[in-house]
């Protein structure tokens, strides 16, 4: 084969996935564009497809995979009206993270849902035998099926661009993208067309995942794997713009196709690179033209209210008696022989203090960082690092990582936070996902595998514990390394969270507060915005990297999936669970969530769906986490009278002042 | 003649082919009550962008207190002294009054924090703020509304309010927009009174397009048609200009 025919190959590959991803990428765009949803759950979809279709074509055999491809799209796009109607669509008009948090929710129902009916395992999907031949064209022979997809996919972009410019369904869906309230004043009932549009950008999805599925297998993780690079092309491209979607689809195929060819190292990093690169450059993507409907949305952001029937008092004892129980756990664990209790709480001081970070930037300066992962695992790595390199002492190797994540923060938001919304939450995730490619193509970071076996010391300069040897008995009860290590965590993250909570009631704080009531009356007393936020940012990712240090400590290893970005989703998830803004609620989400997980996991095998469902239930109707929930029960007008007569309601929580 | 408080010179903002202010030369004098008034379009609110800082000016400087903030954001222009109002209420509205106005008193002062300060100190310690805060809050008549929530203050508090945090920022010159646009006839009196109450003795620039209003409050009215300066001079003035009668009054009073 000569050079020419190799290269036209690899095209004509990147075009192939290139066509998917247009697919993909030109749903996700429209939803966006026109609604302002960031649908994480498009993947799903997408896989839902390719799922359709493998059940509707295997029995029928034959002409089965026509049928299928018909078929399968339009129940997909049935299961996107239902997912609009049911859950979007009561989410209008608040900010659109709650989009996230709700779309987030779903991916974890229909994963599950998806695993239970077909299983764990990837499956072959055969191609249609028409279609599966090479055939000779301009010199060289190469597979059908490819072209069959790049033709199927070019006729559905195609047909979707008339759709768009040239029918009556596509103005109105392109004037309510610019102007929704006018769209609604000229008599036109616009919620039916938000339906519509979520039903046809699924099916495109679904389109794209039947095609892929082909190429490739269904798996239950397909979705997962093409909803990150799907978003970086509707980024790229420009947020709502279909035009982006369609070039900056090829494109990433293309380059992602020839880079796995020809620079096998920038594989799984180019693509964030150059998103990287267009949105510092260019922050409207490369054929975006506005900022995008999201930024200039009212919708409210939704914090905590906590304490409104809990004085503050009393809020301080039960912190109090929490942290009282917290030091007792380790005692009533070795008498009662429950030990796992005290990995849990492990567990959940780690996430609880993660949680918090988060609180700090996504609660409080109104910033979205849908990456936050990263700090949680450059943490972790740089924490064994320093372990395995430089010292055995924990504490030597946490104040390295506070330090690597509070200056890959200040590195991160320098760049970003100029751009606001929707583009910070893009570039974060962009940066982690960098990473989390990076770490596998390093043999520092030990690779696929990680770093693992880490001896560590709780001590400077030989002066201290070593959890491995130390052990004091006490009449029933052992005080031996592990328990120290336990002792050490709540230590730092109780000591973290007093210090978020200062630094809150500090004039730093105050402004932050500021920032998140009404950033533009802010900047107008004349406070820098951009600065206060990079600086929260800062601490957030410092301690961040805290929490993922304690981990990597703890457990004396760290690998690439710490820097995965369903850990992103995750910790956001727990945050507004509890109920941002508000510093201890996000923690009391981390406990919930986590403790959750791990009692409905050991249960129930379909565990992610109870989960998934439950996020969906909160996020529709308790926005404001769980420490709203006594709020909301005083409110309530039957079972509000009990506690109403017993507590007093018109204390209105403000931090500054308790 | 001392020197003007604030001062454009060449003033142009272009939006692609749109002239929006074309070239707008205007020198407002310390003290006085300057009132810029225009039909639609006439390039009245890009001007005041011009001059917050919300937007950059494609031609021209923008001088202030002989200082040129022509490439200054926002927050540095309001630190020289250069307030403004907002059209919508626009208040930190889930925080206290008292709070309200303690981050804008904290704004003037926060520079000379020291960081220990800064990020440990309790925001409502600082004796300088806390004192400016209830000076302001006196100023304004809400001193006996601090404790209560933003949100929970009666639409005319809110007005006051949204005036006190101006206020706070101890302006040299304050930039109001439509301060009274959507109100009825009783409330713009009230919220003109207000202003005149507590930001007499500052220099004020309002933007409006409310003639009769103007035409009382102002020592001086620039008129602008067409992103351009028109006409400039004391109401009784620019009343009698027949330029201004043909292009403003003529369009919208006859």
């Amino acid at each position: 084969m000569s050079v020419a025919t190799a290269v036209a190959e690899q095209v004509l590959n990147g075009l192939v996935v290139g066509m998917v991803y247009v697919l993909l990428a030109a749903g996700l765009s429209i939803i966006f564009g026109v609604m302002d949803v960031i649908n994480f759950a498009h993947g799903e979809l997408f896989a839902l497809g390719a799922y359709f279709a493998f059940a509707i074509a295997g029995p029928l055999g034959g002409a089965g995979f026509w049928v299928a491809l018909v078929v399968a799209p339009l129940l997909v796009g049935v299961i996107g009206m239902a997912i609009e109607r049911l859950t979007v669509k009561r989410l209008y008009g608040r900010d659109p993270l709650y989009h996230i948090l709700l779309t987030f929710g779903l991916v974890l129902i229909i994963n599950d849902l998806i695993t239970s009916v077909w299983g764990k395992s990837a499956q072959p999907f055969p191609i249609p035998a028409a279609l599966d031949q090479p055939i000779a064209l301009f010199g060289f022979t190469y597979s059908m099926y490819n072209y069959a997809i790049i033709v199927i996919g070019s006729v559905l972009a195609l047909g979707t661009w008339l759709l768009l410019s040239r029918t009556q369904f596509g103005m109105i869906i392109r004037a309510g993208s610019e102007d929704r309230e006018m769209v609604r004043n000229l008599g036109i009932n616009i919620d039916r067309y938000y339906t519509l549009t979520f039903g046809f950008g699924a099916a495109l999805a679904g389109v794209a995942g039947i095609v892929l599925g082909a190429f490739q297998n269904v798996s239950p993780t397909m979705g997962n794997a093409v909803i990150i690079p799907a978003f970086v092309i509707v980024v790229l491209g420009g947020l709502g713009s279909f035009r982006g979607a369609v070039a900056g689809g090829l494109f990433v195929g293309l380059v992602q196709t020839l880079a796995r060819t020809y620079t096998p190292f920038l594989e799984g990093l180019i693509v964030f690179l150059l998103m990287i690169v267009v949105l510092v450059v260019k922050p409207t993507g490369l054929f975006g033209t506005s900022i995008g409907a999201g930024e200039h949305h009212d919708g409210a952001l939704l914090h905590g209210a906590g304490g409104g029937v809990l004085s503050s008092e009393t809020r301080a004892k039960l912190g109090y008696a929490a942290v009282g129980v917290l030091v007792l756990v380790p005692f009533l664990a070795e008498l009662t022989g429950v030990t796992y209790s005290v990995t849990l709480l492990e567990d959940i001081l780690i996430w609880a203090l993660f949680a918090l970070s988060l609180d700090l930037v996504l609660g409080y300066a109104g910033l979205v960082s849908l990456g936050h992962t990263l700090f949680y695992g450059v943490g972790a790595y740089a924490s064994v690092l320093t372990l395995i390199h430089i010292s055995p002492s924990v504490f030597v190797a946490l104040v390295v990582a506070v330090i690597v994540c509070a200056a890959i923060a200040w590195f991160v938001g320098y760049l970003s936070i100029r751009v606001s919304g929707v583009f910070f939450a893009m570039i974060t995730l962009g940066f982690a996902e960098l990473f989390y490619n990076a770490v596998f193509k390093f043999d520092f970071t030990g690779g696929s595998d990680g770093l693992f076996g880490v001896d560590v010391f709780y001590g400077l300069a030989g002066l201290g514990i070593d959890p491995s040897e130390f052990e004091i008995p006490l009449g029933l009860f052992v005080f031996d390394g592990g328990i120290v290590q336990y002792y050490f965590l709540l230590a730092v993250v109780v000591g973290s969270y007093l210090l978020a909570r200062r630094l809150i009631r500090a004039p730093f704080g105050s402004v932050l507060q500021a920032i998140r009531e009404s950033e533009d009356r802010a900047s107008f007393i004349g406070y820098d915005v951009t600065a206060y936020k990079r600086r929260a940012f800062v601490v957030s990712g410092g301690l961040a990297g805290l929490a993922g240090g304690l981990f990597a400590a703890n457990n004396g290893y760290v690998a690439p999936s710490f820097l995965h970005w369903i850990n992103s989703g995750e910790v956001i998830v727990m945050t507004v669970l509890g109920g941002m803004g508000t510093l201890y609620g996000p923690m009391i989400g981390a406990g919930v969530f986590v403790a959750a997980e791990d009692i409905l996991s050991s249960y129930i095998d379909q565990w992610q769906l109870v989960i998934g469902v439950l996020f969906v239930l909160f996020v529709i109707f308790v926005p404001r986490g769980l420490v709203s929930l006594p709020q909301t029960v005083a409110d309530h007008p039957t079972f509000g009278s009990v506690v109403r007569d017993q507590t007093k309601v018109t204390e209105t929580e403000v931090e500054q002042h308790d | 003649m001392t020197e003007p408080i604030l001062q454009t010179t060449n003033l142009t903002k272009e939006f692609g082919k749109l002239v929006a202010v074309d070239d707008v030369n205007l020198e407002v004098e310390r003290g006085e009550f300057r009132s810029l008034i225009g039909p639609n379009g006439a390039g009245k609110t890009t001007t005041f962008n011009l001059l917050t800082g919300a937007l950059r000016p494609t031609n021209g400087t923008v001088t202030f207190n002989g200082e040129d903030v022509t490439g200054l954001p926002p927050h540095e222009r309001v630190r020289k002294g250069l307030g403004r109002s907002f059209q919508i209420t626009n208040i930190f509205s889930g925080l206290t009054v008292r709070e309200n106005v303690r981050l804008s008193a904290q704004a003037a002062q926060h520079e000379g924090f020291r960081p220990t300060e800064e990020f440990l100190k309790r925001a409502n310690t600082f004796e300088e703020v806390n004192a400016h805060t209830q000076r302001v809050l006196d100023r304004s008549g809400l001193s006996g509304r601090g404790e209560e929530v933003a949100d929970n203050l009666a639409y005319g508090d809110k007005r006051r309010l949204e005036i006190a945090i101006v206020l706070a920022t101890d302006p040299d010159m304050v930039l109001l927009d439509e301060p009274t646009a959507g109100m009825s006839a009783e409330e713009t009196r009230a919220t003109m009174d207000l202003i005149d109450e507590v930001l007499s003795d500052r220099t004020l620039l309002l933007i409006e397009h409310d003639i009769d209003l103007v035409m009382r409050v102002s020592d001086h009215i620039t008129v602008l048609h067409r992103g351009a300066i028109l006409a400039e001079g004391t109401p009784d003035e620019v009343s009698e200009d027949p330029e201004v009668r043909r292009a403003y009054f003529g369009g919208v009073e006859a």
